[in-house]
């Protein structure tokens, strides 16, 4: 009997079914409660939680502080009671797992950032290797950009403008790893907001650098030169709150939205559409958009 | 629940009142101009097949940006339902 072979697509369907049956059962978040078996000859799949409330998951997902105090436990990251107080008396009551959380996942995305260049850097080819083809066009694609934007003097900006977007991006999807605990560390305000500040404060150097300091400072400060110079003051604020909150929202925005659709349905099923689209659809989309932005703040401020 | 007093519930109720109007009126904007772009970005395409790849590279980030009015009703909606 003659082996039919399978079609690469339907393989790929398959190896995705397979990775679902083997989340849905295995990971830690949903075999706590989920029951799967036979009862009264018939499958079975249900929750076993009876107790269960959205407002209290939503507070434990996204206000993990708040969650703590509320319900006056210590928090499983500290491993004995002796941490814990110690901790305690340096922050005081609001002991700080959020930050916690945020400055480990920040961790692991920097170490998935050196590992893929320390793989890619150690196996450099004539003839490319897939991934190494993938960084390249990615680079390319970007130092168009850049010298469509500033000129062709100015592209040493494009290993920042790489930087930029590659950090994003991983940021962005490494909240697509189904482990408790893994979350975009763009979820939190203070990543966005703190790449919104260096991106402005590129600008103003890069400003400073090309027109000198005098000059760029009329622009801000000299009533005369420029007479609507306070709404350009707001206007620089306004850049980074700008810049800042519509990667933070779009990310945030995502999150609850898939994490209120699975309470529909009690968290049996892991949303694979809604991840495809605000995991990897907007994940990307914004990481770009990002990119482009503070691109076009510096080219704004070198043409003039 | 938990008692509360007729004050804190006034005050919790006008909040969550307000969240769903904010969002609502919110997403008003960012519908009628992401679908305004997508429309033109149809036309040009209709117009210069060859051009396909920069128009639409250039419709999305457009709608990213005028989606950004969205972004910060979300922000304040969730503002209100959270810290009050």
């Amino acid at each position: 009997m003659a082996k039919k072979k399978l079609s690469p697509t339907l393989k790929i369907f398959l190896i995705f079914i397979a990775i679902e049956i083997a989340i849905v059962a295995f990971s830690g978040n949903f075999s706590k409660e989920l029951k799967i078996g036979f009862d009264d000859g018939k499958f079975i799949v249900k929750n076993e939680a009876t107790h269960f409330d959205l407002q209290e998951k939503i507070t434990e997902e996204f206000q993990i502080d708040e969650h703590y105090r509320q319900i006056g436990e210590i928090p499983k990251i500290y491993n004995s009671e002796k941490i814990y107080n110690f901790f305690k008396t340096i922050f005081g009551e609001a002991t700080a797992v959020g930050t916690f959380n945020l400055l480990r996942m920040l961790l692991i995305v920097d170490m998935v950032l050196l590992l893929m260049a320390y793989l890619i850097r150690k196996k450099l080819f004539t003839r490319p290797s897939k991934p190494q083809i993938m960084f390249e066009m990615i680079y390319v694609l970007l130092e168009e950009f850049v010298v469509e934007t500033l000129g062709k003097e100015k592209r040493h900006f494009t290993p920042y403008i790489v930087t930029l977007f590659i950090f994003i991006w991983v940021c962005n999807m490494i909240g697509l790893v189904p482990i408790p605990g893994f979350m975009e560390p763009t979820r939190n305000l203070n990543v966005p907001l703190g790449l919104g500040f260096i991106a402005v404060v590129v600008v103003h150097a890069t400003a400073i650098k090309v027109k000198g300091l005098w000059h760029h400072l009329q622009n801000y400060f000299n009533p005369i030169k420029n007479p609507l110079f306070i709404l350009d003051l707001v206007g620089e604020i306004s850049k980074v709150v700008s810049i800042s909150f519509r990667l933070f929202g779009n990310v945030l925005g995502g999150a609850i939205i898939i994490l209120v659709v699975s309470s529909l349905v009690k968290f049996i099923v892991f949303p694979v559409g809604l991840n495809l689209f605000f995991g990897i659809f907007v994940g990307t989309i914004q990481a770009f958009v990002f990119t482009m932005l503070a691109l076009t703040y510096i080219g704004v401020e070198i043409s003039e | 629940m938990e008692n509360i007093t007729l004050a804190a519930g006034i005050v919790k109720a006008s909040a969550l009142l307000g969240a769903g109007l904010c969002m609502g009126m919110g997403a008003l904007g960012p519908g009628v101009g992401e679908g305004f772009v997508a429309g033109k970005a149809c036309e040009g395409i209709a117009r210069s097949p060859e051009n396909a790849s920069l128009i639409t590279r250039t419709m999305l980030v457009g709608q990213a940006v005028s989606e950004s009015t969205g972004i910060y009703s979300l922000v304040i909606a969730l503002l209100l339902i959270f810290s009050t």
